[in-house]
């Protein structure tokens, strides 16, 4: 079993002190330890944000792609390369806004791959601008006067296009996360763990406090994680407006829905059940090909 | 002035018609039978972008000699509608003939079109294709049989394709094709039409390939051992994405028509990354959405070949006609700067080799190739001698799959530039690919140190030099001095090609330099040639002078003469023959049906 520390470099996080992202970043390395995933077995691929940074702290063999650009790169690494685990790191400007298409159509595909949002509800390595997920209404140095959409509702859009794992945790409990990381990155298909991750530096309102008056556990509610549309309506109650009180908006974390033993898009595509290098080991014989073209 | 080449030993036929009456589709049975019977074919297609109606044509050049491109006349219209005829009356030469049905449009109104020289063929299309039982869309398959008749070519040929085609429906389908094709050739050889050209079956025939220049790369890159293809429909590139999709089971391609080219191209890095040979191809719009990523690849040093296949810009621009307009756009799109490397394939044996030699140097160099072409290679179909397959060899650089790594740095800095790369999954390759600057390791935060952003900047600029020494170079074409030098890069090597076959039998000697890599800019050889060139002539499809502004800035040298187009057609080899006439001194007059007159002097 890889130890936790093994899966740290020798640079020192550089996020500001107290940041979401460390207890985001230990809670994956523990998981990591835990499900005993060598460091040659999976593949990690970042956005671009503060989140990002992270390719820098965690030792593996992996791509820092471009803004909103993570989930392609994955999913063609998933699709040539079936020996490998694969794990999408996104920050929610990057995944959900200027990355949306490619959620969504992720979702469509079910692949086998993890994507583990840092929903910090800003846009924190540019300073500050309001984001997908920012709460209505709420001022950002981009909306002075507020943000006048309904932010994305990451839960909601992930059960309507029908995901099969689908789970919000907190940056602040880090045993929670912990747990909810082993079942994703233990799913078959795709899994998706949106993460409530504190900006202390940008977001004064969705801070650890606020979330730690309202966040319950669903496991602890007995909540049944194979009703969708119930699932559907729980991910409703969250589109909580500003001056909510914590009476008035609870915020459940861990698994809302899941669904084992749905087709991932590589058992479709015969092709991919062999490492795509192989391919070009030797030329291929394209003689049928051009008899056709004869 | 002779015509583009003499009666008897070629034929060239236009069937025309509105979108939707499967034009295209029997113009290539048309131009599989002849070339199966011996002869060598050029077909072009022009069409608007439109899926049903407006006005499709495909032009189809049958010759016993090699022959390069197509030619403005036509000899035998095939005429599925009245407009096709007014539209094609002027290319028709002396003695042509046009195949129409009379149910269509009356033969006194092509008497009063004023042309007395044409051979009338009317043939009863819609009523055959009803007496054989079929529907309407066969009236393409009587006129085949017609095509045929009219020149009294055995019709065999036409009715094994038929079979072919039509294997995989139900039997009756196949038949009622083959009834429609015999009662248009009886009805052709009823016409009884002085027609001055005859085609017979030529016996031996030679390997040959007929594929347009897509199917083309396509084969190159399957060949070359392509494991994952990404794409997002857009003409002229589409049909690659259709015959990938085609044979990606036989031949274990994961193919992925993607939500947009933004995801194709960043694909194609991550399956880079996994080892997998990988590409994507777009047209200029798809490729601009492309540019961040192929930035991406740059910086990551990813190997990806990416198919860039113009059309007219900007923006959505002409979507079905042709140019030259990307070669900038080619060489300098992304930001930032990191090496590449542009192959320009000039026709499908091109395009073969260039699609998998595209792959071997992306390996070797680490970084994007780009195999830019355009409508005209993408979409027309010549014969060309068979494939040279055997010559298709593996080389992907300094590539490590499986085993162990100690101390693996993905990004080292070495003399060449090209750092080994390991996959992941090897144990002890851990790295990062990343798209910021970074240093040896791939990590982004030191990337930003002044000592390691130029040794990765500079590391990356040296695997530009050695591109330089791996790249193929320049072709020649013609005698080692002549009257007349071109300078070309892409499909205007097919007309010039051509002209300069006919130029030849005048005596006019004309040597032409094909740029088959456009980047790293050749400079050295193009410089050697404008010295010894009396005359220089750039030609290519744009209207800026893009390669002529090349030219200039790499070789500080002028070129004499320019040649461009930009109403969206080909560059034809009469008007190639023209200009060079035309500096040469001599006045050649050109009409639709080809050039026809020159007069000494008077430029
Ligand atoms: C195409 C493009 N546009 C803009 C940027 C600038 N940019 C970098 S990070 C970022 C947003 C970061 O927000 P988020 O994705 O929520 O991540 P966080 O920093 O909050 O973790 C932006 C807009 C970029 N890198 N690329
Ligand atoms: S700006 Fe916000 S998200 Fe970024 S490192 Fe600082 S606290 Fe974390």
């Amino acid at each position: 079993m890889p130890a936790v520390k093994e899966f740290v470099t020798p640079l020192k996080p550089t996020w500001c002190p107290g940041c979401g992202n460390f207890g985001m970043w230990e809670a994956l390395k523990r998981a990591l330890s835990e499900l005993d995933w060598q460091k040659n077995e999976f593949s990690v691929v970042w956005g671009i944000g503060c989140h990002g940074n992270g390719a820098d702290f965690l030792d593996v063999q992996g791509m820092h792609a471009l803004h909103g650009r993570a989930v392609p790169p994955a999913t063609a690494l998933r699709l040539t390369r079936p020996d490998l685990k694969v794990i999408v790191e996104m920050g929610d400007g990057d995944g959900y806004g200027i990355g949306l298409g490619h959620f969504v159509h992720a979702l469509r595909r079910n692949p086998d791959l993890t994507i583990i949002a840092h929903d910090n509800q800003i846009y924190g390595l540019t300073t500050g601008q309001a984001s997908p997920t920012t709460e209505h209404l709420m001022p950002t140095v981009s909306t002075p006067t507020g943000v006048l959409e309904q932010p994305v509702n990451p839960i909601g859009l992930a059960l309507a296009q029908d995901a099969t794992f689908v789970a919000r945790g907190f940056a602040g409990d880090i045993p929670h996360l912990t747990e909810l990381y082993k079942q994703a990155l233990t799913h078959k298909g795709l899994a998706i763990v949106d993460v409530m991750q504190p900006c202390v530096t940008w977001n004064h309102l969705n801070t650890f406090q606020w979330f730690r008056e309202r966040v319950y556990k669903l496991e602890e509610s007995g909540w049944d994680t194979s009703d969708r549309a119930a699932a559907f309506n729980l991910s409703m109650t969250t589109f909580h407006d500003l001056t909510c009180t914590p009476e008035q908006c609870k915020i459940p974390i861990g698994v809302f829905y899941k669904r084992e033993g749905v087709p991932t898009y590589e058992d479709r595509v015969a092709a991919s059940a062999e490492p795509g290098f192989k391919r070009a080991e030797q030329p291929r014989d394209v003689s049928a090909i051009l008899a056709g073209l004869g | 002035m002779p015509q583009p080449a003499p009666y008897g030993r070629e034929v060239r036929i236009r069937i025309g018609g509105p979108a939707g009456f499967g034009i295209k589709a029997a113009g290539q049975t048309l131009a599989r039978v002849f070339a199966r019977a011996g002869y060598h074919t050029f077909d072009l297609t022009e069409y608007p972008s439109l899926i049903k109606g407006g006005h499709n044509t495909y032009h189809l050049r049958v010759s016993e000699d090699e022959i390069f491109s197509h030619v403005m006349p036509t000899d035998i219209l095939v005429a599925l509608d009245a407009p096709t005829i007014a539209l094609h009356l002027g290319e028709l030469t002396s003695g042509g003939a046009i195949v129409f049905d009379p149910h269509d449009v009356a033969a006194d109104a092509i008497e009063l079109a004023g042309r007395d020289d044409i051979c009338l063929v009317p043939v009863p299309l819609t009523d055959i294709v009803y007496e054989v039982g079929g529907i309407k869309i066969m009236r393409n398959v009587v006129a085949l049989g017609a095509v045929l008749g009219h020149l009294e070519f055995p019709l065999d040929g036409l009715v094994d394709s038929l079979r072919h085609q039509f294997a995989h429906k139900a039997p009756e389908i196949a038949e009622q094709n083959v009834a429609a094709a015999t009662r248009g050739h009886v009805e052709a050889a009823n016409a009884h039409c002085d027609f001055p050209f005859r085609l017979a079956p030529r016996g031996s025939v030679e390997p040959f390939v007929l594929a347009d220049g897509n199917e083309a790369v396509g084969v190159g890159a399957l060949a070359a051992g392509l494991g994952f293809y990404a794409a997002y429909p857009m003409t002229p590139a589409s049909s690659l994405l259709s015959f990938m999709a085609k044979h990606a089971d036989a031949s274990s391609v994961v193919v992925k028509h993607t939500e947009d080219e933004i995801a194709a191209m960043n694909m194609v890095v991550g399956a880079a990354f996994g080892g997998t040979r990988a590409m994507c191809a777009t047209s200029g719009g798809g490729f601009s959405l492309m540019v961040e990523a192929l930035g991406f690849a740059g910086v990551s040093e990813s190997a990806v070949v990416v198919g860039l296949f113009t059309r007219p810009g900007p923006a959505t621009g002409l979507p079905t006609w042709t140019e030259q307009s990307d070669l900038r756009f080619a060489i300098h799109a992304a930001q930032g700067e990191f090496p590449r490397v542009v192959l320009a394939p000039g026709d499908q044996t091109d395009a073969f080799e260039l699609g998998w030699k595209a792959f071997n140097l992306a390996d070797q160099l680490q970084t994007p190739v780009i195999v830019l072409g355009d409508t005209y290679l993408s979409d027309n179909r010549q014969t060309q001698p068979a494939f040279d397959t055997a010559a298709v060899t593996i080389d992907r650089g300094q590539l490590q799959t499986t085993g162990e790594v100690e101390e693996y740095a993905r990004y080292r800095v070495t003399d060449s530039g090209v750092s080994p790369r390991v996959v992941p999954g090897v144990v002890g390759a851990q790295q990062i690919v990343n798209s910021y600057e970074h240093d040896e390791h791939g990590w982004g935060a030191p990337g930003e140190e002044r000592a390691n952003r130029i040794a990765q900047s500079e590391k990356r600029a040296r695997k530009f030099e050695l591109a330089k020494t791996l790249v193929p170079k320049p072709v020649e074409f013609g005698p080692h001095e002549a009257a007349v030098s071109v300078i070309l890069f892409g499909t205007t090597k097919m007309p010039t090609l051509e002209a300069a076959k006919w130029l030849a039998a005048e005596g006019v000697t004309v040597n032409v330099l094909q740029l088959v890599t456009v980047w790293p800019f050749p400079a050295d050889a193009v410089h050697e040639f404008l010295e010894r060139s009396k005359r220089s002539i750039v030609i290519e499809q744009n209207a800026t002078g893009q390669l002529e502004g090349l030219i200039r800035e790499h070789t500080l040298r002028e070129v004499g003469h320019r040649l461009n187009r930009t109403d969206g057609r080909p560059i034809s080899p009469e008007q190639v023959y023209a200009f060079v006439h035309d500096i040469l001194g001599r006045h050649v007059e050109l009409t639709a049906a080809g050039a026809i007159a020159t007069s000494e002097g008077g430029r």
